[in-house]
């Protein structure tokens, strides 16, 4: 299940997220007490070893907390890939996202003892602020998944989003059929915002919800203006054209506020996910250096 | 005109035709109900083309704003005939030969529908960031790669097509740009007597997968002293122990500018802790810290001057110390406060006998400290005339030497005239009669000399002691030491803040047997525990060394090789 399918379902149904167990608080917070854990074991192994020298990753608590951070990372990726497998049942689908949040945090922990504090400019420290964005990006990812989702749900009020649009579409058809009898200078302002209005678009539109130009405002616009109507029977029919475009206005409104906190809910992921990869790599390049020259 | 209007629906596959005869003085295409042809469609204008009859055929003229194309040329107006295709925004008019009794006949098709509507907002609308340029998959793998090829590839590369220098004793080359991705593997900076090769990794790191070996160290570090003497008793275990570390065990190198050398006293105390059971033939006193847990200081003082032999012996109030350098000598008696106006010298300070010499002193002397006060004549008459000094063995032969010289270039002296009665104190002896012969004279001169010079507690027994052994114109020998804690590292310079008299105790010393060394409760006044705050830090190593010069080197090493690769040096 994709991250956009849960929040979509997570959104969709509010009897139905309080029925499931959100992943931060899955079995009583359990991984959150393994990650404490894990913490507090990284914590007293740094403190308990004290290496002639001082404390670095070369000492054998710093090797420990090395490969059990290393472990941890590709254990970490490998629910990236895990995820993706529709067989598994959800149930243990959360128990994993919820392992993973925790445990990608007490990564952090672990991972800045294993370094004994010890920076550079370098790829062990590039590894490490890599290691770092990850997880912040990760961070932010719980925070999206935490404020969107009931965000979305309020915003939609039992509609989804193809609901939306289907209603924005029934909209267009009766604007089309109202601008039938306009002049054509009107009837060209509808059909630019029927042809024209767009939900969705770039990255800036689908995060920011920022449309400018958008041709059905453009039209709202120009509908407003008081002198468009030139008689009373055309005023009518201007009155209605208004109000359809106001409809649709707000309508539009709602649907772009959906794919806006859509977008936050997956934008995360396009750091998170790359940046994961270039983890992977510099990880691999801190421990072959590591061991090369040794 | 009579026209034949057949207008042509498509649904799905199959198309409706609708026919209808319109009879008007020219033929009016448009949005508008009030057109002869109606084109409902938003796209199309109110008014959006005309038709009419001219003479041969037909023309048809652009009324709105929206451009006419005729057979797929843009066109205002134009004439058209049977056959000719007309497109009017989404419309397609086609002329076709008309009836009998008809002007014109032509079809009429919407051919570019504005279909669903919902179909349509969703053709146009981007939904979701896959629809952007985004692309997790390709940033995911331009990263990937882009680490791989510059963090792991670029530097394995810079390394092996780099110089081998194995000997850093020559001036290494400039580093170029593979410099950077050399650097960009180096886990933390080096110390700074490293630094000048730190862009040749191949100095220290000799092979791949290999941990750096001593004898990377030992190319320049050969005559790094041992820890233990070659066949010190019961610690054959320990040595074997260190023989198996590497240099880099203990000298852990990348982690900046603090020293190479551990700091931290528990490396010391992993063997010195408990020396008594794991090697108690080898009788060291075992070290459980500094301050806490440090024996008291043992000074070497000598034992025996003849010998020479030194004594290790404890510093403390029972039993007392004692040093037996076989000097009479008071410190007291020479730092009288007042100096010693008889003979115009003002009060001496320590420094003035005592020179300074590195971390120590430099030797005392007796030309170098005594001879200056204490001369040594040996006849009033002659005050500048001295015994040589250093060799009492000499000192007869000195002395009759100079008689003799003086007979030979004087002859003998004269006497006065004798008087006629010999006036003689009550109980005294006659004088003696001077002697006739040169040679009595001279044995005279020296046998009375050498009564002055070897009178007891005058003389060179002044300051020296007799040693009946050796018979009665000889000194006993003299040993004085330099450094009473030689197992530490006492350095002068580095305290000379603090009085001398605060640590020695030489104003009260009346004896050259006193020894003035402090014992441990005297450093820890000002030196505390590696973690003191309030007191200086101190270690292991702030007293004492591992690696101990005089015990020889600590590695035996073949010559080091200067590898030599093809493009390299």
């Amino acid at each position: 299940m994709s991250l956009g399918d849960r929040a979509d379902a997570a959104a969709g149904s509010v009897t139905r997220a309080d029925r499931h167990e959100s992943f931060l608080v899955y079995a009583r917070f359990r991984f959150l007490k393994i990650a404490m854990a894990a913490m507090a074991a990284a914590v007293l192994l740094y403190a308990a070893d004290k290496p002639d020298g001082g404390r670095f990753g070369g000492t054998w608590a710093g090797w420990t907390l090395g490969i059990v951070a290393a472990l941890l990372i590709v254990w970490l990726t490998w629910f990236g890939y895990r995820k993706r497998s529709y067989r598994k049942p959800e149930a243990n689908l959360v128990a994993w996202l919820s392992a993973h949040v925790y445990l990608g945090l007490a990564l952090l922990v672990i991972a800045t003892l294993h370094t004994g504090f010890y920076f550079g400019w370098n790829i062990h420290t590039l590894a490490y602020v890599l290691m770092c964005l990850v997880i912040a990006s990760g961070a932010f990812g719980v925070f999206c998944y935490v404020r969107y989702p009931r965000r979305m749900t309020e915003n939609r009020r039992e509609l989804t989003l193809r609901q939306m649009l289907g209603r924005i579409a029934s909209f267009d058809e009766e604007l089309h059929k109202a601008a039938l009898g306009v002049a054509d200078q009107p009837a060209a302002v509808i059909r630019d915002a029927i042809e024209k209005t767009v939900v969705g678009g770039s990255l800036r539109q689908q995060l920011l919800g920022h449309y400018p130009g958008c041709a059905t405002a453009v039209a709202l616009t120009y509908f407003g203006r008081a002198d468009i109507a030139a008689s009373v029977a055309q005023a009518a029919e201007i009155r209605k054209i208004r109000m359809l475009l106001e409809e649709k206005a707000l309508l539009l409104a709602r649907a772009r506020r959906d794919i806006s906190f859509k977008a936050m809910l997956e934008v995360w992921l396009y750091i998170h996910v790359p940046l994961t990869f270039a983890l992977l790599a510099a990880l691999l390049a801190h421990i072959v250096a590591v061991l090369y020259l040794w | 005109m009579q026209v034949e209007i057949t207008i042509l629906t498509v649904r799905g596959s199959a198309t409706m035709r609708r026919s209808l005869r319109v009879s008007a003085g020219r033929l009016r295409f448009g949005r508008g109900t009030d057109n002869e042809v109606p084109l409902a469609d938003i796209r199309v204008p109110l008014a959006a083309a005309v038709m009419s009859q001219r003479i041969g055929g037909l023309s048809i003229e652009q009324s709105g704003e929206l451009p006419l194309r005729v057979n797929g040329g843009s066109a205002h107006s134009a004439n058209v005939g049977p056959g000719d295709e007309i497109d009017i925004g989404p419309y397609r008019i086609v002329l076709s030969e008309p009836a009998e009794g008809l002007d014109a006949a032509l079809s009429v098709e919407l051919v570019r529908p504005m279909g669903d509507a919902l179909d349509r907002i969703l053709r146009h609308s981007r939904i979701g960031l896959e629809h952007t340029h985004l692309s997790r998959r390709r940033a995911s793998w331009a990263l990937f790669l882009a680490i791989l090829v510059l963090c792991l590839a670029a530097p394995i590369v810079a390394y092996l097509a780099g110089q081998r220098v194995t000997a850093p004793t020559a001036v290494p080359a400039a580093g170029g740009a593979s410099v950077v991705f050399r650097g960009s593997w180096n886990p933390g900076q080096l110390s700074n007597a490293h630094r000048y090769f730190a862009h040749q990794c191949s100095t220290c790191h000799r092979a791949p997968f290999r941990a750096v070996e001593d004898a990377a160290c030992l190319t320049c570090h050969s005559g790094v002293g041992a820890h233990i003497p070659a066949g010190a008793t019961g610690l054959a275990a320990i040595g074997a122990k260190l023989a198996g570390e590497r240099c880099a065990d203990c000298h852990v190198e990348h982690r900046g500018l603090r020293s190479l050398v551990i700091g931290e006293g528990t490396l010391c105390l992993t063997c010195h802790r408990a020396l008594a059971q794991t090697a108690p033939a080898a009788a060291i006193r075992d070290v459980g810290g500094f301050p806490k847990g440090h024996p008291q200081f043992r000074a070497s003082v000598v034992a025996d001057a003849a010998g020479p032999r030194l004594a290790r012996v404890e510093i403390g109030p029972k039993p007392v110390p004692a040093d037996h350098p076989g000097l009479v000598f008071s410190h007291q008696a020479h730092l009288r406060p007042d100096g010693f106006p008889v003979l115009h010298i003002k009060p001496l300070a320590c420094a003035q006998c005592h020179a300074p010499n590195g971390r120590g002193f430099l030797p005392i002397t007796f030309k170098g400290q005594c001879q200056s006060c204490h001369r040594l004549r040996f006849a009033i008459g002659l005050p500048w005339k001295e015994v040589p000094h250093g060799d009492d063995r000499a000192v007869a032969g000195a002395l009759e030497g100079f008689y003799a010289a003086l007979v030979v270039k004087h002859g003998i002296p004269v006497a006065a005239a004798a008087p006629q009665i010999e006036r003689r104190l009550p109980h005294s002896r006659p004088a003696a009669p001077l002697p006739s012969s040169a040679r009595d004279w001279v044995a005279q001169q020296t046998r009375s000399a050498l009564a002055v010079v070897f009178k007891s507690k005058e003389g060179c027994f002044y300051c020296h002691l007799p040693d009946p052994k050796l018979g009665a114109f000889r000194v006993a020998p003299v040993q004085l030491s330099t450094r009473f804690l030689p197992m530490a590292l006492f350095d002068h310079v580095a305290h000379r803040a603090i009085a001398c008299e605060d640590c020695h105790a030489a104003r009260q010393s009346r004896s050259s047997a006193d020894l003035l060394i402090p014992g441990k409760e005297r450093c820890t006044a000002c030196h505390g525990a590696e973690n003191a705050a309030f007191k200086a830090q101190s270690t292991c190593i702030s007293c004492h060394i591992f690696h101990l010069p005089r015990l020889g080197p600590m590695r035996q090493t073949a010559a080091p090789r200067i590898r030599q690769r093809k493009g390299g040096s």
